[in-house]
C-alpha cells in the first residue's frame, strides 16, 4: 500500500508537471498570437480543411491543437472555449470522436515508427480513417436526433 | 485596465487597449490565467483517473482483459500475446504499451497493425476523463475507441495483405 502511494504521487507529480509545462506555454501562445495575421490564416487554412468532417472556424483553432500536441491538451481549449464562447454540443461532439480517433499525430505516430511500423499506414491511414469514423458518427447523431425530435412533435410536445 | 470582473468564466472579454506593448501585457496576461484554468481543470479529473488506472493495474486486470481479448488477436493477424501491449495500451498509455510490445517477436505488418489499434484506442481511463470534463460520456468514447481502433486495425491487415 505504501508503495501504492509513492507510485501514485510520484507519478502525479510528474503528470501535473507535464500538463503544466505543456498547457500553460499552449495557451500563452494562444492568447498571444490568436489576433496575429498569421495564426489566422493557418487556422483558417486548417479550417477549409476540418470543413469536411463538419467542423466550424470557431472549433478549428482547439482541433489544430489537439491534432498536434494532444487529446488532453485539445480538450483544455475545448473546455476554454465553451466556457468564453457557446460552442454548440454538436461541434464539442464533433471535435472529441475526430480527436478521439487522432491527435498528437507526430509525437504519438513517432513512437511507432521508431518501432517499426509504416509511417504511411500509421499517419495517413489513420487520418483518413478518422475523418470516416466523424463523418458517419456525426450522420448517425443527427439521424437519431431527428427521429427524437419527430417523435415528440408527433407525441405534440 | 482590467476590471474586477474578468475572471469571471463566460464573461465576455475585455475590450483591447491601445499599444503594443499593453496588448501584448493584456493577453500575456489572459494566457497564464487561461493556463493555469486549464492547467486545473485536467488537474481535477486527470489525477483521480490516474490513480483509478493504477490501481486497476494493481487489481491485475490488465491481465484478466489481456485474456479475454486474446481469442481476437486472430482476426487481426496478430499472436494471442499481442493482447498484452493492447490492454496495457487501453489502460495505461502508449509509453506503457510500446515497452511491452518489446517483449514481442512481431514482423513489420503486425508491427504497424498493433500500431494502430493501440495508437486510436489507448490511455482510456485519463482520456476519457478529460472527454468527461468537456461533456461528453466518457465511457461511450471509451468503447468507440476500443471498437473503432480494432476496426481500423482489421481493415488495415486485410488491406496490406491485398497490397502486398
Amino acid at each position: 500500500m505504501t508503495e501504492f502511494l509513492r507510485e501514485f504521487a510520484s507519478g502525479s507529480f510528474e503528470l501535473l508537471l507535464r500538463v503544466f509545462l505543456i498547457v500553460v506555454p499552449i495557451m500563452v501562445a494562444l492568447e498571444l498570437f490568436e489576433g496575429t495575421r498569421a495564426f489566422r490564416a493557418v487556422v483558417r487554412a486548417w479550417a477549409r480543411l476540418v470543413r469536411h468532417v463538419g467542423l466550424d472556424e470557431r472549433s478549428a483553432a482547439p482541433t489544430l491543437i489537439g491534432f498536434l500536441f494532444g487529446l488532453a491538451y485539445g480538450g483544455g481549449v475545448i473546455v476554454r472555449d465553451v466556457r468564453r464562447h457557446d460552442l454548440g454540443r454538436r461541434q464539442v461532439f464533433t471535435m472529441s470522436v475526430f480527436l478521439s480517433m487522432v491527435h498528437a499525430i507526430v509525437e504519438d505516430s513517432l513512437i511507432f515508427i521508431a518501432l517499426g511500423a509504416s509511417i504511411v499506414w500509421v499517419v495517413v491511414y489513420r487520418i483518413v480513417w478518422a475523418a470516416l469514423v466523424t463523418l458517419a458518427l456525426t450522420a448517425l447523431a443527427g439521424i437519431v436526433l431527428r427521429r427524437w425530435r419527430l417523435r415528440g412533435e408527433r407525441r405534440g410536445d | 485596465m482590467t476590471g474586477p470582473d474578468d475572471n469571471i468564466p463566460g464573461a465576455p472579454l475585455p475590450r483591447p487597449p491601445e499599444g503594443f506593448a499593453a496588448t501584448a501585457r493584456r493577453d500575456l496576461r489572459l494566457g497564464v490565467v487561461a493556463g493555469l484554468q486549464t492547467f486545473w481543470d485536467l488537474s481535477k479529473v486527470m489525477i483521480p483517473a490516474y490513480g483509478v488506472t493504477l490501481a486497476l493495474e494493481r487489481l491485475g486486470v490488465i491481465g484478466s482483459l489481456a485474456s479475454v481479448a486474446r481469442p481476437l488477436m486472430e482476426a487481426l493477424g496478430l499472436p494471442g500475446d499481442a493482447a498484452v501491449p493492447l490492454v496495457v495500451g487501453y489502460v495505461l498509455n502508449i509509453y506503457a504499451a510500446v515497452g511491452s510490445m518489446q517483449a514481442l517477436d512481431l514482423t513489420g505488418q503486425q508491427v504497424t497493425v498493433l500500431a494502430i489499434a493501440i495508437l486510436i484506442g489507448h490511455n482510456l481511463v485519463v482520456e476519457g476523463a478529460v472527454l468527461h470534463k468537456a461533456g461528453m460520456n466518457g465511457f461511450a468514447f471509451g468503447a468507440l475507441r476500443i471498437v473503432a481502433g480494432l476496426a481500423a486495425a482489421v481493415v488495415a491487415n486485410l488491406l496490406m495483405g491485398l497490397v502486398g
